[in-house]
């Protein structure tokens, strides 16, 4: 019979060749996120015993929060973690085409999260003159956020070395290209959220379009580049990939990675940010 | 041939595609020499270099003990400063819990747990060679900072000196604004790295690559108490990695966390470090009670006594062991509803903890003792580890416990559930499972003499710190006055620790000899009932010429009494396998090697990080960023390699002599 | 929703997709979301708008593990492994905010503080 690999059959759900049927890589990352539950577990609680007792000089949340936002961003994330499911569910029934499409989905939306985050962080030290160093909020809320931050920023490059993979070429070679693949991915994400989406947000919020423009016209040039980059790669890339149905676990790994992003973000939603306004 | 596809093809591995794969150069395939020890994913090779390097970290922290032993031999003594004395007692505890009894045991958990689950390695291969490189960077990290002692112009301000615990405000740069607590932070939260890693590459080889037949229920105690222990690490550890990152930003960036004119309680410190370092108790603890499972059962003659209470004994002392962590705060004022919860619960685990040592004793009880050197370890073990418990269990009574911290008293206690508990069991262990790694046996007669000097030199050392400790002698200070009635007892103890010492000497010293000139033995010189004694010693490469089916508990003792119906199961897995297209192991990689370096670099120039880089006295740079950005780049750039390269492999053949040959390059 | 896989599947069956599931999922998480922040602005008393929040999030949380994550339909092993670490750090993060919140917790007042430093040094 033809390789069950090609056709959509494999059992996505059960392996027998470990102990448990689950699959090795999946219950490694099951322990790690529990682990990681821990982790974030410490730095909420930091965050929320220091919110108990503040001293006088204290930077106020409310006066500085921008909710709506804030709200923006957590929408934007729960659609990225739309976009990861369909993409774990794409490539679970070996469509490659559609993993990608849904891959990038995922990457776009958590740049729109992360600039978000670039845009709220500078808006704060600037503007509202809330520093990591100048009151215990500063110093909690930065930490925590950030490190959430950190955190969808790593899960950006795994999507992104994950969509690079999934054009290696079947007949072997290709690390060259790989590797500039992935550079031109870097550059676009890195200009994404770091320029692009907070001058969009900085025009949302009144500057001019072409301020922003000129102001940041070289990265914007150079992201502009790397996107053109990686639509070439796109088309230029050899039709027949060693990437398919066989890969679904690797995905469906980094979709647990990013999963976990988001609802320690639907914690730090409400605990940080909405709590506040009681 | 599809079934293998299918069987292979879920986990993402190449099958029927071309053997071709990302790789920047061939993979090394050296068996011996220094590249096969640099690149080695064997688990067994693994093993042997975490504990080649613990023992030696295990002689250092003892110098270091020695030297605060000489220093507090006499009042007013003037053997060393006081600031190197600080740096001794930190380097020693650090050093002992994190240098020397961790990666013993992470030595103990390489070496047995394929072989005991009937694996031919661990799940995740070049990430458990990753784990082994990052403990040596974080081991040097920590101890890199000795260099200035010798060489000023390198300035970390000597080893670390806060205490292996690292007390906030102490830590602050007002406080101590040298580099030695950076390079702490940073040595403990690379090592943290490892363990989590390591850990959890034992919870799926344990839970998933069991040999069939080999239920939970019939798994050695010592693969249950590492199982356990790799459960206490990854949700233990990253308490004190967020501990660590507010210190470092509060160092570096000028963050609050524990700064009180910023708004920050350094008693947050405290919390989040022994919400971490009281399950590291039982790290350090539960794996002696698992090599002690093993042992006592062996040369008593007979099983273990109550296996499943004494496996849910592990995981309820575990369990526990999180709830308890203010029992070390109970003099900073918590108040008395939180006092009295922490104190309940402490007492608590005395429970399983007695129900583990009643069932030692049944195991004992009516079987035939055999008074090898791994059994008086182990006897030892349960008499001093049960003492330690006392002094522990008085402890945990709040109100005595305000006399007794910070005095003698603690290290008397911890002392003896660390030495005469972990280390007791970790001597008995060496000696159990030499013979298995390196196909020799130690002299019964010298090890009999370096058991009964350590043991000496144990108690003489530690039992008159009750009485030191309950007559006032705080801890962690350098000298004392000759009116403090304390001088015998000090006097007393340091004679007591050159003899520990003279015994620890003797036991390596045995060691090393009987490495060369051993009396060799055949795979089962106990006559034992674990897995591990089913294969050769030293074991080959594959561990196992056919993966064993287990049908019972003790499952090499149920094999040596149903060997008829082992030979043909066993036939009939190699068969198996071998239609299969052989034994399949993985393939050795430089990249864990790599990205430990990475890290090392990123690292070293991240605790410098606002310091300016000098070479000859020039400066070369403003601060180490882009240096410690380099190494970030690097651990970055190995570790997307790593992914890319694929876990490869190889396949052995076994002949009808038995003798193994190789063959690559086709599907795996 | 499709029933939980059968151990094995033979070749040629195909799940139903669960494209349509997650868009659905993803539209009440959002509307959920949507209700959290009117909610704050609601002059409703202030208890219940916080059990309502800790209600909503967990729901949310809930939807995107097992719906998301995939932990409805995979061995429950799974499911147990995480939430040995999610109710370990739902514990310790009560506890911790037990004792920071209780008397003894509160950090000296700066008059307080005073009178230890003069009074009773």
């Amino acid at each position: 019979m033809s390789s069950p690999a090609a056709n959509g059959h494999l059992d996505h759900h059960h392996d027998h060749t470990t102990s448990t049927g689950i699959p090795n890589k999946k219950l490694l990352w099951w322990a790690f996120l529990a682990s990681d539950c821990m982790f974030f577990g410490a730095l909420i609680s930091s965050h929320l015993v220091y919110r108990l007792n503040p001293p006088p000089g204290n930077a106020v949340p409310t006066q500085i929060f921008d909710i709506e936002l804030t709200s923006f961003s957590t929408f934007i994330l729960l659609m990225s973690s739309l976009l990861m499911a369909l993409a774990v569910n794409a490539i679970q029934k070996g469509n490659v085409k559609s993993t990608r499409t849904m891959l990038l989905g995922t990457i776009f939306f958590g740049c729109i999260f992360l600039g978000g985050q670039v845009f709220e962080f500078t808006h704060f030290v600037a503007d509202k003159h809330m520093t990591l160093s100048n009151s215990i909020f500063g110093s909690t809320f930065y930490t925590l956020t950030g490190t959430h931050g950190t955190h969808v920023a790593i899960g950006v490059l795994l999507l992104g070395m994950m969509y690079v993979r999934t054009f290696k070429p079947t007949h072997g070679g290709g690390l060259g290209r790989n590797f500039l693949h992935l550079l031109a991915f870097a550059v676009a994400a890195g200009v994404a959220f770091l320029f692009f989406v907070p001058g969009l947000l900085e025009v949302i919020e009144g500057e001019s379009l072409r301020a922003m423009l000129s102001h940041d016209a070289k990265p914007l040039i150079l992201g502009a580049i790397a996107c053109a980059a990686l639509v070439w790669f796109a088309r230029t890339s050899d039709p027949t990939v060693e990437f398919g149905e066989k890969n679904a676990i690797d995905v469906e790994a980094i979709g647990l990675y990013w999963h976990f992003v988001d609802i320690v973000w639907i914690i730090i939603f409400t605990a940080v940010y909405l709590l506040e306004y009681l | 041939m599809a079934e293998v596809i299918a069987q292979s093809g879920f986990t993402g591995k190449q099958t029927a595609q071309p053997a071709t794969t990302f790789s920047l150069f061939p993979r090394p395939t050296a068996k011996t020499g220094i590249v096969s020890w640099l690149t080695t994913v064997d688990h067994k090779k693994i093993g042997m270099l975490y504990g080649g390097f613990a023992i030696l970290f295990f002689l250092i922290g003892g110098i270091e003990a020695l030297m605060i032993r000489t220093q507090l031999m006499v009042p007013n003594n003037r053997f060393i400063s006081a600031q190197l004395y600080s740096e001794l007692f930190t380097m020693h505890g650090t050093t002992m819990i994190f240098l020397a009894v961790m990666p013993l045991n992470a030595a103990f958990f390489n070496l047995l747990i394929p072989i005991q689950v009937g694996a031919r390695d661990v799940a995740f291969p070049r990430l458990n060679s990753f784990s082994l490189w990052v403990w040596v960077v974080g081991a040097i990290l920590l101890n890199v900072g000795w260099i200035s002692h010798f060489v000023p112009s390198w300035n970390f301000g000597g080893a670390p000196d806060i205490g292996w615990f690292g007390y906030a405000p102490l830590t602050s740069k007002s406080f101590t604004p040298d580099l030695s607590t950076d390079f702490w932070v940073l040595g403990i939260q690379v090592l943290g790295i490892s363990s989590i890693v390591a850990s959890l590459n034992f919870i799926v080889t344990i839970i998933n690559l069991r040999a069939p037949g080999l239920t939970m229920m019939r798994l050695p105690v010592f693969t249950w108490m590492a199982l356990v222990t790799s459960f206490l690490l990854v949700l233990a550890l990253p308490a004190i990695a967020i501990a660590l990152i507010m210190v470092m930003f509060d160092r570096n960036f000028g963050t609050n966390f524990f700064e009180v004119s910023g708004g920050g309680q350094p008693i947050l410190w405290q919390h989040l470090f022994w919400v971490f370092g009281h399950p590291e108790v039982y790290i350090l603890i539960l794996p002696p009670m698992g090599y002690v499972s093993e042992i006592l059962p062996t040369f008593a003659r007979k099983p273990l006594f109550g296996y499943p209470i004494v496996v849910f004994s592990g995981v309820a002392i575990g369990f526990i062991g999180f709830g308890v962590w203010s029992h070390h705060m109970f003099t900073t004022g918590l108040g008395t509803v939180a006092t009295a919860a922490f104190a309940l619960a402490t007492m608590a685990i005395a429970v399983p903890t007695g129900v583990k040592v009643f069932n030692w004793i049944g195991t004992l009880w009516g079987g035939r003792i055999v008074t090898r050197v791994p059994m008086m370890f182990a006897l030892g073990f349960i008499w001093m580890f049960m003492m330690g418990g006392l002094s522990g269990i008085m402890h945990s009574a709040a109100p005595a416990d305000a006399q007794q911290q910070d005095s003698y008293f603690v290290i008397a206690h911890f002392h003896y559930v660390l030495i005469g508990g972990a280390t007791f069991a970790l001597l008995a262990a060496i000696h159990f499972w030499f013979p298995k790694f390196f196909g020799r046996m130690v002299p019964e007669f010298w090890g009999k003499v370096s058991f009964w000097v350590i043991f000496v030199g144990f108690n003489a050392t530690f039992f008159p710190m009750h009485f030191l400790g309950l007559n006032g002698m705080p801890r962690r200070t350098w000298t004392y006055d000759s009116n403090m009635g304390w001088n015998e007892g000090n006097l007393f103890a340091t004679y007591g620790a050159y003899l520990l010492g003279l015994g620890i000497f003797t036991y390596f010293a045995v060691l090393v000899w009987s490495y060369f000139k051993g009396e060799k033995c055949g795979n089962d010189p106990w006559d034992a009932r674990t897995l591990e004694w089913s294969i050769p010693s030293p074991p080959p490469e594959h561990n196992f010429a056919a993966i064993p089916t287990v049908h019972a508990r003790d499952a090499w003792w149920y094999e040596k009494t149903h060997k008829a119906e082992i030979a043909q199961e066993k036939a009939a897995h190699i068969k198996a396998e071998e239609s299969h297209g052989g034994i399949h192991m993985p393939d050795q990689s430089w990249y864990p090697l790599f990205a430990a370096i990475g890290l090392l670099v990123g690292g070293y120039n991240f605790a410098q990080l606002h310091h300016p880089v000098t070479m000859f006295g020039q400066q070369v740079l403003a601060s180490h960023l882009p240096l410690a950005i380099t190494g970030l780049g690097l651990m970055v750039a190995s570790c997307y390699l790593w992914a890319l390269e694929g876990p490869g492999g190889y396949h052995l053949h076994i002949d009808a002599e038995g003798k193994v040959t190789e063959s690559r390059g086709d599907h795996h | 929703m499709s029933a939980p896989t059968a151990p094995a599947l033979a070749a040629g069956h195909h799940e139903p997709s669960k494209f349509h599931f997650y868009i659905q999922i993803a539209m009440i998480l959002a509307v959920i979301t949507g209700i959290e922040v009117v909610l704050i602005y609601l002059p409703i008393v202030k208890w219940l708008v916080v059990t309502t929040l800790i209600v909503l999030s967990t729901v949310k949380f809930m939807f995107v593990i097992f719906y998301f994550m995939h932990l409805r339909w995979d061995k429950v092993f799974c499911t147990i492994l995480f939430f040995i670490g999610l109710v370990l750090a739902g514990f310790t993060m009560f506890a911790l905010m037990k004792l920071f919140a209780s008397d003894a917790g509160k950090p000296l007042t700066a008059a307080a503080l005073d009178f230890a430093r003069t009074t009773l040094g």
